[in-house]
């Protein structure tokens, strides 16, 4: 069993185009800087998907490259990532997940299954020595029949556990793309049945909790899917998030919610933060905004990565709301407009509030929508465990008004932007059913 | 052979459907879809507006098709199936609208099928999941639907197939209702138990397939014989675009992007003897008139070319 030190979701940045192998100190220092306290452990750093796909070209082989050739020596591996590894841990940067190196979707090569064995066991070595609990690892597939998929993989996989277990590593799958003449639809373990059976019968096998699944958005924006039901057919089973941008037809990791049209995003945020709420999500959100960092210049990455950050803390309020509602034992709620409506909708029933406040005199001791509004001064006699969430949002101002009235219970912020469902006239339905 | 179809919308007019059926014939098809939904359109719909054309007695209706009726007898094409208005529930629209939708428009198009003689009537799935919160939750109320419209179809001996769709989110085309082939190989079991009968099937269409990265194989062989009714088109995996087969590439090798191999063998698999239906209606659109009989020649064509990998010995 794998033991975590701590349960609770963290959040990573992904290296890649911003941290130098080589000469990581700038880099790991601007994501220190955004506020940044993890990395994603990102082992195609020292051997890309493009130097794997180029082995065996006579252009390749005459290259003359002061990097080292993972490909070559897998077990160089260690030596290649030193640096960054010792930088991470001068900076007090940690690296809870890690990814192993892996082919292009478009791979010609068919021949490199081998290498890649290789090449995770080296990455679990690697994660071993930098205590790194999760490696995400790619199934294989080039070259192999649709119908050996899975005995190909479980055989692979299994190979890995031996070696991830001594090294206290749980190995995630991750849903896949396959290449259709450029075209990328749904490939191994990207529907949330194939993955779960998948992970289920690794651990069988394996005899214990060794395999998990890490979802990547990108993978799923571009599939079209539902996040919302992928990741609730995943439940526990999922350990990391890979949150990145895209238009949903072209694969690039570009920072969330900038890929838009008219005004809307065109990655369907709220059905995945939908489904990583109802699960309790507790495990490593991923930030992955490769190509946007490279888009532009070095001197603004800086505040290209703040921006990240902010929106990495953005998104882990808002997919920890319920869990934040479930923590207390009590609570009251603070604004009787639209957001404590949705508030009552959506959570009324589960986690039900003694009353809700308002500053406006004219409401108070009316009922809206099924709780009773009072006068903000109520709120000095509340029990100490009970906490007040705001709905509302003012939410500094009102914390302020609260912190002035002498107020020491727990504050919170509820918000009703990514709320699990939404109002629509659905009156008319149940009317037309009872006339049936 | 396998027998192949196309969609009636712009081929067939209701003055003269003889010309369209005959046309039809000589380009080679000996089924149709029979375009019920052009009576009353989507995009009037979305607009809550509707006409009267449904609002004739199911005599009047009938009398308005029997010419169709009996020009596609006369030609010898069978009208396979047939497609009915969409939305069944317009999502805001009037409660007006979606009465009449749900209590004039569905029981009247499904004696119309019946009237053809058609054993299959596709209808679209309520697109709610973003306002109910789940897939399971907007299927309950389609569900819903169809079970009020089940012993009509039992009665009428005609089987009703549910079809994968998608939705938009900023543009970008996703799954939509009907997109998981194991969800629905059970629904549409458990529903014809409940019913009693064949009153449920599938329609898989190529083209919202494509655009949500469908595994196109898997999904058909999960289908098995609840795959009814085919929609067969092509797109560049970005709009629906319901193009000819084999249309679009992605890269300089210039190999079709969409997994019409996938596609074949999916049939294959299951031994698919149903018709080759093309729902490929805006290809008259995009082709100039004069060329149209050629161009419906092709796609018969194409239906033949597949007809032969999926019945390959």
């Amino acid at each position: 069993m794998v033991n975590l030190e701590e349960k609770k979701l963290n959040l990573l940045c992904v290296p890649s185009n911003i941290v130098g192998i080589k000469n990581p100190y700038k880099g790991l220092r601007n994501i220190s800087l955004a506020g940044y306290k993890n990395i994603l452990l990102d082992f195609s750093l020292c051997c890309t998907s493009g130097e794997l796909e180029r082995i065996g070209r006579k252009k390749a082989a005459e290259e003359k490259t002061d990097r080292l050739k993972i490909f070559e020596n897998p077990e160089k591996m260690n030596e290649a990532m030193l640096p960054l590894l010792e930088q991470c841990k001068i900076q007090g940067i940690h690296t809870p997940a890690a990814y192993a190196p892996y082919l292009p979707r478009d791979t010609k090569h068919a021949d490199l299954n081998g290498l890649l064995l290789h090449l995770a066991k080296e990455s679990i070595k690697l994660c071993g020595l930098a205590r790194c609990k999760n490696l995400v690892v790619r199934p294989l597939f080039a070259g192999i029949a649709p119908a050996d998929i899975w005995e190909c993989n479980k055989a692979f996989y299994l190979e890995l556990a031996k070696l991830a277990k001594e090294q206290d590593v749980r190995i995630l799958l991750e849903n896949q793309c396959k290449d259709i003449n450029g075209h990328l639809v749904r490939g191994i373990c990207a529907m949330a049945e194939e993955a779960v059976d998948w992970v289920d019968r690794l651990n069988e096998a394996a005899g214990e909790e060794r395999f998990g699944f890490c979802v990547d958005v990108g993978v799923c924006s571009l599939c079209g899917q539902n996040m919302y039901d992928f990741i609730i057919g995943l439940g526990d089973r999922l350990k990391a998030v890979i949150m990145r941008d895209c238009n949903g037809n072209q694969e690039s990791a570009m920072l969330p919610f900038t890929s838009v049209y008219r005004g809307e995003s065109q990655t369907d945020w709220l059905n995945l933060i939908r489904g990583l709420r109802e699960i309790g999500f507790d495990g490593e959100l991923i930030m992955d905004i490769r190509d946007t960092a490279a888009a532009f210049s070095h001197l603004l990455r800086p505040e290209i990565l703040r921006l990240s950050k902010k929106i990495a803390d953005f998104l882990k309020w808002q997919i920890e709301i319920e869990t934040r509602l479930k923590k207390y034992s009590s609570r009251v709620l603070f604004g009787a407009g639209n957001m404590c409506r949705n508030y009552m909708k959506c959570y009324g029933e589960k986690y039900p509030p003694f009353y809700t406040c308002d500053n406006d005199k004219s409401v108070w001791g009316t009922e809206f929508c099924g709780v009773m509004v009072k006068n903000p001064e109520s709120l000095k006699e509340l029990p100490e465990d009970c906490a007040i969430f705001i709905c509302n949002i003012y939410y500094c101002e009102i914390r302020e008004q609260l912190l002035e009235m002498g107020i020491d219970n727990p504050i919170e912020y509820f918000n009703d932007e990514y709320m699990p469902s939404f109002y629509f006239d659905r009156l008319e339905m149940k009317e037309m059913k009872s006339e049936e | 052979m396998l027998k192949t179809g196309v969609q009636t919308k712009g081929v067939i007019n209701d003055e003269t459907p003889k010309k369209g059926f005959e046309l039809l014939k000589r380009a080679g098809f000996t089924c149709v879809d029979f375009s019920l939904n052009g009576y009353l359109t989507n995009r009037m719909l979305y607009e809550d507006a509707r006409n009267d054309f449904f609002s004739q007695s199911v005599a009047e209706l009938e009398d308005f098709f029997r010419r169709h009726k009996t020009a596609a007898k006369e030609t010898g094409i069978m009208i396979h199936q047939m497609h009915m208005p969409y939305p069944m529930y317009v999502l805001r629209g009037s409660r007006e609208l979606n009465e009449y939708l749900w209590n004039v428009v569905t029981p009247k198009s499904m004696r119309l099928c019946a009237f053809f003689e058609c054993p299959y009537i596709v209808v679209h799935g309520f697109k709610l999941s973003h306002f109910l919160g789940s897939e399971e939750l907007e299927w309950r109320e389609t569900e819903r639907f169809l079970d009020s419209i089940a012993p009509l179809a039992r009665e009428l001996g005609i089987t009703i197939c549910i079809e994968n769709l998608y939705t938009s989110i900023g543009g970008h085309l996703v799954e939509g209702p009907c997109c998981n082939g194991r969800k629905a190989a059970e629904r549409i079991d458990r529903f014809n138990e409940r019913h009693q009968a064949e009153v449920l099937g599938f329609c898989f269409d190529t083209g919202h397939a494509n655009l949500v990265g469908i595994d196109m194989e898997d999904f058909i062989r999960t289908l098995g014989a609840r795959l009814k009714v085919l929609h067969i088109h092509d797109n560049d995996g970005i709009a629906d675009l319901h193009q000819l087969p084999f249309t679009f590439t992605k890269t300089r090798e210039n190999k079709t992007s969409t997994d019409w191999d996938g596609f074949m063998r999916g049939l294959r698999g299951i031994h698919f003897d149903q018709v080759l239906s093309f729902e490929t209606a805006p290809v008259l659109d995009s082709f100039p008139g004069e060329m149209r009989e050629e161009v419906l020649g092709f796609i018969a064509r194409i239906g033949e070319y597949f007809a032969g990998k999926v019945e390959a010995p």
